[in-house]
């Protein structure tokens, strides 16, 4: 699914964000990616999702070496990739329903059928009923899970999230992260960024730990979370 | 992947919606950069038709004696082979074409007891006659019995033309000057939308957006606001020769009333918006190349 050989990414000839990472996700895991500030979380996604080329390396999802995709090519690979920001990155004058069928309106999918799949993925996150908000209308919670809503709507087969929890209170957190493990269940890759290693600890899935640019630690978290498996946030499907 | 009409058009809207005002004084200035080459326009047009037609206008006018047989001097003149035709302007129609000229002398004129015109012929050359032609047929013509004098009107017919030609020279670099202003005038408003919008443009890029699904709107945006720039410079074109028309109507003016006779041609009209659509565009061309990107 996700393979990195020797990938380092340098911002000038002093600031090595990235040095000679190597790792493989498979399809359908569920992988955390932790580390101090300044570990190079945010630059390993950004690589994934070909915000930035790496300087050297290969980076191949689902098959595809994206190092090295023509920049054209680019925005097609991103739709395949839901992304999922600690910032939300709404755009304030759309409406909660227009914010997460914008790529669906761009590609000219009728009305309806937008509406539709925007009911269902809002369904999912508990927030159908805000359809015709605006972000600033909602609360942080609601505005992270309108934005994993608009991450989910093209049915990714990866989900990256970074530091999705960063701006919420650890209920909150606890929701989210029960939504990223329903929507791992149905299929999807998903890698979380977060240095909140009691979340990490409850969840009880495999970690990828950076330090200093570097991947340190290839492990399993040592508690798993009962709460995950036991009590679904919401109903599937 | 092809850019969705409903997608272009409610984004470019939103975008001009976005910064109203913005939009608003760029559509003036545009309007504004584009209604001045057409008022000097509409003036060389105008002004123009006279000197269009050298042919037809007399090019030798020869004052006959009263009592002359006009009729055996426009024969004896016509013999010239330089001479397409000889116009006969007895007093009377002098008098009538000076009445229609000077509406205001009018009465003045009706006292007269006797026609205050010299009888004249006016000699139109023909179109291959060289110049200098008119001066040697007016020297000829004065030498005939019967003509008290004989003028050559080429030199006055060669300076109107010119000036008709300065008028449409100015028009067209004033009209250039001033698109290229109306230019400046849409990249800057695309400049300030695409400040406004920075945030947003690099969240659609993120959520997979092309950059010719990014830049459309803006595209289209630009557009519409030379477009509406255009449509607003023809409309103050039009209001302005219908004013200066119902002016003229009620208050002959013996100059003006002369030459403001007509409107553009529709050709000539819809150049206005159409190159206010390409002043947009270009305006949004300018802004957007490569400021869009990262």
């Amino acid at each position: 699914m996700i393979q990195l050989f020797n990938v380092s990414k340098e911002y000038g000839r002093f600031r090595h964000a990235l040095t000679e990472v190597n790792c493989t996700i498979e399809r359908g895991e569920f992988v955390f990616l932790t580390g101090p500030s300044g570990a190079g979380k945010s630059t390993f996604l950004k690589l994934l999702f070909r915000e930035e080329p790496p300087t050297s390396g290969q980076i191949l999802v689902n098959g595809r070496n994206i190092g090295v995709l023509p920049s054209s090519q680019v925005p097609y690979f991103r739709r395949t990739v839901g992304v999922v920001f600690q910032d939300f990155k709404l755009i304030a004058r759309k409406t909660v329903f227009e914010n997460i069928a914008f790529v669906q309106n761009v590609l000219g999918l009728p009305r309806a059928e937008q509406k539709r799949r925007a009911y269902q993925v809002l369904k999912r996150v508990g927030l159908h009923h805000q359809m015709n908000a605006f972000p600033d209308e909602l609360s942080g919670g609601e505005q992270q899970r309108v934005a994993i809503a608009r991450a989910i709507v093209n049915e990714p087969t990866l989900l990256l999230a970074d530091e999705p929890t960063g701006n919420l209170d650890p209920a909150l957190s606890e929701e989210i992260m029960r939504l990223f493990a329903e929507i791992n269940i149905r299929g999807t890759t998903v890698l979380v960024a977060t240095h909140d290693y009691g979340l990490i600890r409850r969840m009880g899935k495999r970690v990828l730990t950076l330090e200093r640019g570097r991947l340190r630690e290839v492990g399993l978290a040592p508690e798993p979370a009962a709460v995950v498996r036991e009590a679904p946030f919401l109903p599937l499907g | 992947m092809t850019i969705k009409p409903r997608y272009l058009f409610s984004e470019a809207w939103s975008i001009a919606r976005s910064g109203a005002r913005q939009t608003a004084v760029a559509i003036f200035l545009t309007a504004l950069a584009l209604y001045v080459p057409g008022l000097l326009a509409l003036l060389a047009k105008n002004v123009g038709r006279l000197a269009a037609q050298p042919q037809e206008s007399a090019a030798v006018v020869v004052t006959a004696d009263p009592g002359a047989d006009l009729s055996a001097l426009a024969r004896r003149l016509a013999e010239d082979a330089r001479i397409a035709r000889v116009r006969v302007v007895p007093s009377e129609a002098a008098l009538e074409h000076f009445r229609r000229a000077y509406p205001e002398l009018g009465a003045a004129l009706a006292e007269l007891r006797e026609a205050p015109f010299p009888p004249t012929l006016e000699v139109v050359l023909k179109p291959e006659s060289p110049p200098g032609a008119a001066a040697e047929i007016a020297r000829n013509a004065a030498a005939l019995e019967g003509v008290e004098t004989a003028e050559s009107e080429e030199e006055f017919g060669r300076k109107f033309r010119d000036a008709v030609r300065m008028l449409r020279g100015a028009g067209l670099f004033l009209g250039a000057l001033l698109t290229i202003a109306a230019v400046l005038s849409v990249a800057s408003t695309i400049r300030l939308a695409l400040d406004l919008h920075r945030e947003e443009i690099e969240i659609m890029r993120l959520m997979g957006a092309t950059e010719g699904a990014i830049r459309a709107p803006f595209w289209l945006h630009a557009a519409a606001v030379g477009l509406a720039g255009g449509l607003v410079a023809l409309g103050l074109l039009y209001g302005t020769y219908e004013a200066v028309s119902h002016y003229l109507a009620r208050e002959p003016h013996p100059v003006l009333s002369l030459f403001w006779v007509g409107f553009l041609s529709l050709p000539a009209a819809l150049l206005l918006p159409a190159v206010g659509t390409a002043a947009g565009f270009a305006g949004s061309l300018l802004s957007l190349g490569g400021r869009s990107r990262r």
